[in-house]
């Protein structure tokens, strides 16, 4: 039937099977992509480990001798040894063997089983999981279910442009299935215009799919570098065993595509195959009341004509739905997503720090160059601090009027306040400040300038109020004792210190407090008072912080070549990271963007899905639907009457998405403003609008030109010929 | 020779209280080389009896031998070998592939089954049916009458052992219908082909060597008129 019948089909039906193709390409465009990124992402987070952890697969703890090195790499599998100071690290040949071969290497240079680890996150990249690994290792199952989802979706919408373009030609095949074909032949037949029409938009997409996934790897490099902590520069890469699985991929999903309509097709009996028509009917009686009452009769007509095209037009409604609500809320989202981290974040640290340093591993006592950082040239202020866990008690006599008002502890949960003999056990964190920025924050409150004491911050909000933004704050506790008990997170063991100040306001840093827990009493102390009670409190964090502040107005290069300077104050002595707000904004802008041009690629391509099938069905209206035509205009219709019917249905099409899109989207929006207590107002002014409506009049763009151009078929319908013609019989 | 047998054929349509019986109990015998006219007035079931001889349809009761064949055992894949090579169909509107050339149409049975035209009888079938010329043109290039002949030169290319034709001249004028009828009549007696004809024009039914008269979906007479 392929040569006798649908070459021809195809060569003389361009533009029927025009979606088809289109449909084709776009899904392994998708695919290809999906595939593409997630195999760039996967090779990015194989050269991550690398670079963290070493490429080792397996890894022997203690010293070997050197005849022992050279019985391991005597060994079959054995590909390489690399001996460090007290680690001898493996590297196999076949990943695989990993887990059987290093026993048995072991046990032959007599070392004992707990000084072997493995590099599970490393084989776990490759599929490989030993006994040892129970992380969770969700790259995998997570692309895999990503990918049958996007098969899913995808099989949903484009089998509808295989369907339209088989159900076109029912009638033709009940007539081969009356002079004897088989319904196997009838589906090998359509698969086989399936395959002859998918083959070069297959290749096509896949290679453009190839370029795009190459695209954004190179669109991450240059929008996100490695100017972020713990980034490398990632370089984009291909595999063929990728190309084989996605040309897999994307075939399966075609062929089911083109298989469940042309299954449902070659079931039809003759009889009922031969019945068809082709001319587009409603299967019950449906009114368009809102149509007619503001259209007329040509409103009723359209409303009626796009409900009996339903199935036809189902895909490219779904679509445009789906593309325009995705990309409306996609914008709102990032737009009161960017209103908010600017408030709470850029905005509210503005004037806090221009550079963090994080010495990492590095104890506050420890470190020397504090007073060298203070005083570089361009730092108008610098901090050195570290961060420490400690208990203290709150009891119900020292609690403020206003807190007990609220309900004191009792909305605490979990270990926020525990109740102990005496009061309340609440969580200290204690801010052990450098002297010099300790004393300057004494005078800066007001409290006498002294080493031996601590400045309590003696503040908690409305806990009962959930409103972030705009917390109600009041007195902690009343602030008459003199010295505070402070006592090891960990064990029982307490120290009493002099409290110098209490006091709402905070010295200049960049952290926030209680945003947790409610219920920190948060504690600065100089490091002097530090140095004398570490012994007894414990519980610092791992690594010290520089809070930087540069003159007003500093621009990025004097921030850079001032970080510049502190890294090389520190020298090889500490591993420093450092952050640069000016660098750091700049980064979360082109996130953002970059995040707004994938989400927003796929939502232009769900909605080219869409219009491509709004084309495919319109220019296959001259031969469906003229005998509708034909009887309209035997009837009185005028031209001018059709086209209106016309220009009706491609408002309603391109309409519906907005129609839908935005009460939902008012909704979603409304919803968002809730959760992030930002102002309805606030979001107004900064909506994005401009965004939106080129969206939406690039649809309504695109399926007016889609009727317009099948408007020029149908007015040249010859009313007689039409009603006279039978051949289509 | 018997090349037909129904035994108590019944047809109906829709459940409950739509029912509609189409057919009542048929029972029929034609044997090789006859020239059959099936007549009755519209909706007296001789299109579905039509349809059930050619397996396109299947009776609710009831038996169909054609050649030896018991039509309702034939699931749909043997039903469709059956008509490609067994039954030639001829619609009142032709039922031509639209894109095709008159020379696939005809020979698409034979191409369904990756056989090779006999060409000399190929010729013949074309050359008496006086499509020759008209070969490599499409349906919609031709009359009426023409692609008529398009259709029965289609269904006799296999040779098959039953010809069924529905109103084959239902849609077309005196002259065209005069000139189908007398290719029917040819290829009957030339080609020895059976034939069964639909038609509720009695003219064209006493072209036939019998005449058999449908009514509610019962034969109600059965004449053989030479």
């Amino acid at each position: 039937m392929w040569k006798e019948y649908s070459r021809d089909y195809i060569r003389n039906n361009r533009s029927s099977v025009l979606s088809v193709r289109v449909a084709a390409l776009i899904s392994a465009l998708l695919l290809s992509l999906l595939c593409g990124s997630f195999y760039n992402m996967w090779k990015y987070e194989v050269e991550r480990i690398e670079l963290e952890e070493g490429a080792w697969q397996s890894r022997i703890v203690g010293e070997l001798k050197p005849e022992e090195i050279e019985v391991i790499k005597n060994f079959a599998n054995v590909k390489d040894v690399a001996v460090e100071e007290k680690t001898v690290d493996l590297y196999f040949d076949d990943y695989g063997a990993v887990f059987s071969d290093t026993p048995r290497i072991a046990e032959a240079v007599g070392v004992l089983p707990d000084k072997v680890i493995y590099n599970y996150e490393l084989l776990a990249m490759y599929l490989i999981r030993g006994k040892g690994d129970t992380a969770p290792r969700l790259l995998f199952p997570m692309f895999l279910l990503i990918l049958a989802l996007a098969s899913f979706s995808l099989i949903v919408m484009i089998h509808n442009s295989f369907a339209v373009s088989m159900n076109g030609r029912i009638h033709q095949f009940g007539i081969f299935q009356s002079i004897g074909a088989t319904p196997k032949q009838i589906r090998i037949c359509l698969l086989q215009e399936a395959a002859a029409l998918c083959a070069v938009p297959v290749v096509l997409g896949n290679l453009l799919g190839i370029g795009g996934s190459m695209g954004l790897v190179a669109l991450s490099n240059l929008l996100l570098g490695s100017d972020i902590p713990g980034r490398h520069q990632s370089v984009p890469g291909y595999h063929p065993l990728v190309l084989l699985l996605t040309l897999l991929i994307t075939v399966l999903t075609i062929w089911i595509s083109a298989w469940l309509p042309a299954r449902k097709l070659s079931r039809l009996t003759p009889l009922e195959a031969i019945r068809t028509t082709e001319e587009l009917a409603l299967k019950r009686r449906r009114k368009s009341r809102m149509l007619a009452f503001l259209f007329g009769v040509e409103g009723e007509l359209a409303g009626n004509a796009l409900k009996a095209q339903g199935k036809a037009l189902r895909t490219a409604s779904l679509s445009l739905i789906c593309s325009f609500m995705a990309f409306t809320v996609m914008q709102c989202f990032f737009a009161l997503s960017g209103i908010s981290t600017r408030e709470t974040y850029f905005e509210k640290y503005q004037d806090a720090w221009d550079i963090m340093v994080t010495l990492k591993d590095t104890e506050i006592d420890g470190f020397e160059e504090t007073e060298a950082v203070q005083s570089l040239p361009g730092v108008e202020s610098a901090v050195v601090y570290q961060k420490v866990r400690a208990k203290g008690i709150v009891t119900e006599e020292e609690m403020s009027e206003e807190m007990k008002a609220f309900g004191g502890f009792s909305y605490a949960s979990g270990n926020e306040a525990v109740r102990a003999a005496d009061g309340w056990l609440v969580n200290v964190p204690i801010l052990i400040l450098d002297d010099n920025s300790f004393l300057a924050y004494c005078e800066q409150i007001g409290a006498l300038p002294r080493l031996d004491g601590a400045v309590v911050i003696n503040q908690i909000r409305d806990v009962t109020n959930p409103d972030f933004r705009h917390p109600q704050l009041m007195p902690y506790i009343k602030g008459e004792k003199g010295s505070r008990i402070l006592q090891n997170s960990v064990s029982e063991e307490a120290i009493e210190i002099p409290v110098l100040s209490y006091t709402e306001k905070l010295p200049v840093l960049r952290e926030e407090y209680a945003t947790l827990d409610y219920y920190e009493l948060v504690h600065f102390i100089p490091l002097s008072l530090w140095s004398e009670i570490k012994g007894q409190i414990g519980g610092t964090e791992e690594d010290t912080y520089i809070r930087v502040l540069g003159r007003e107005y500093v621009t990025k290069e004097e921030l850079q070549a001032l970080q510049d300077e502190i890294t090389e104050l520190m020298g090889q002595s500490y591993t420093v990271e450092c952050e640069n707000r000016v660098q750091e904004y700049e980064n979360n802008e082109k996130q953002i963007l970059g995040f707004k041009l994938v989400l927003g690629g796929f939502c232009v391509l769900l909605a080219i899905i869409g219009i491509g099938n709004v084309f495919s069905n319109t220019l296959g209206f001259v031969r469906q639907r003229r005998r509708e035509f034909a009887r309209y205009l035997s009837v009185g219709l005028t031209p001018e009457g059709l086209r209106r019917m016309f220009c009706i249905e491609a408002l309603v099409l391109a309409g519906r998405p907005v129609l839908i899109t935005l009460p939902l989207a008012v909704l979603a929006v409304g919803y968002m403003l809730k959760l992030s207590y930002v102002d309805a107002g606030e979001f107004l002014a900064e909506a994005p609008l401009v965004p939106i409506v080129v969206f939406m009049l690039g649809i309504l763009g695109s399926v007016a030109l889609a009727y317009g151009l099948a408007w020029r078929g149908v007015r040249k319908i010859s009313l007689g010929e039409v009603l006279r013609d039978d051949t289509m019989m | 020779m018997e090349i037909l047998k129904c035994e108590g054929v019944r047809k109906v349509y829709g459940s409950g209280g739509n029912q509609v019986v189409a057919l009542d109990g048929i029972d029929l015998s034609v044997n090789k080389g006859e020239f059959v006219a099936i007549t009755g007035a519209s909706g007296s079931g001789k299109s579905t009896l039509l349809h059930i001889l050619g397996s396109v349809d299947k009776p609710t009761e009831g038996r169909v031998l054609i050649d030896g064949t018991d039509l309702s055992q034939l699931n749909q894949t043997q039903a469709a070998i059956f008509r490609r090579r067994k039954v030639g169909l001829v619609y009142q509107f032709y039922n031509l592939i639209p894109t095709l050339t008159v020379q696939k149409n005809i020979l698409m049975p034979l191409a369904l089954d990756k056989k090779k035209p006999n060409r000399e009888f190929f010729e013949e079938v074309v050359g008496s049916l006086g499509i020759s010329e008209k070969l490599e043109a499409l349906p919609s290039q031709l009359s009426g009458g023409q692609q008529q002949r398009v259709a029965i030169a289609r269904s006799l290319i296999y040779r098959p052992a039953l010809l069924l034709a529905d109103e084959p001249t239902g849609n077309l004028d005196q002259k065209n219908s005069g000139e189908i009828m007398d290719m029917l009549k040819l290829s009957n007696r030339s080609l020895d082909q059976t034939m069964i004809l639909i038609t509720h024009d009695e003219k064209v039914a006493l072209e036939a060597e019998r005449v058999i008269t449908i009514e509610d979906g019962r034969i109600i007479r059965d004449e053989r008129r030479r």
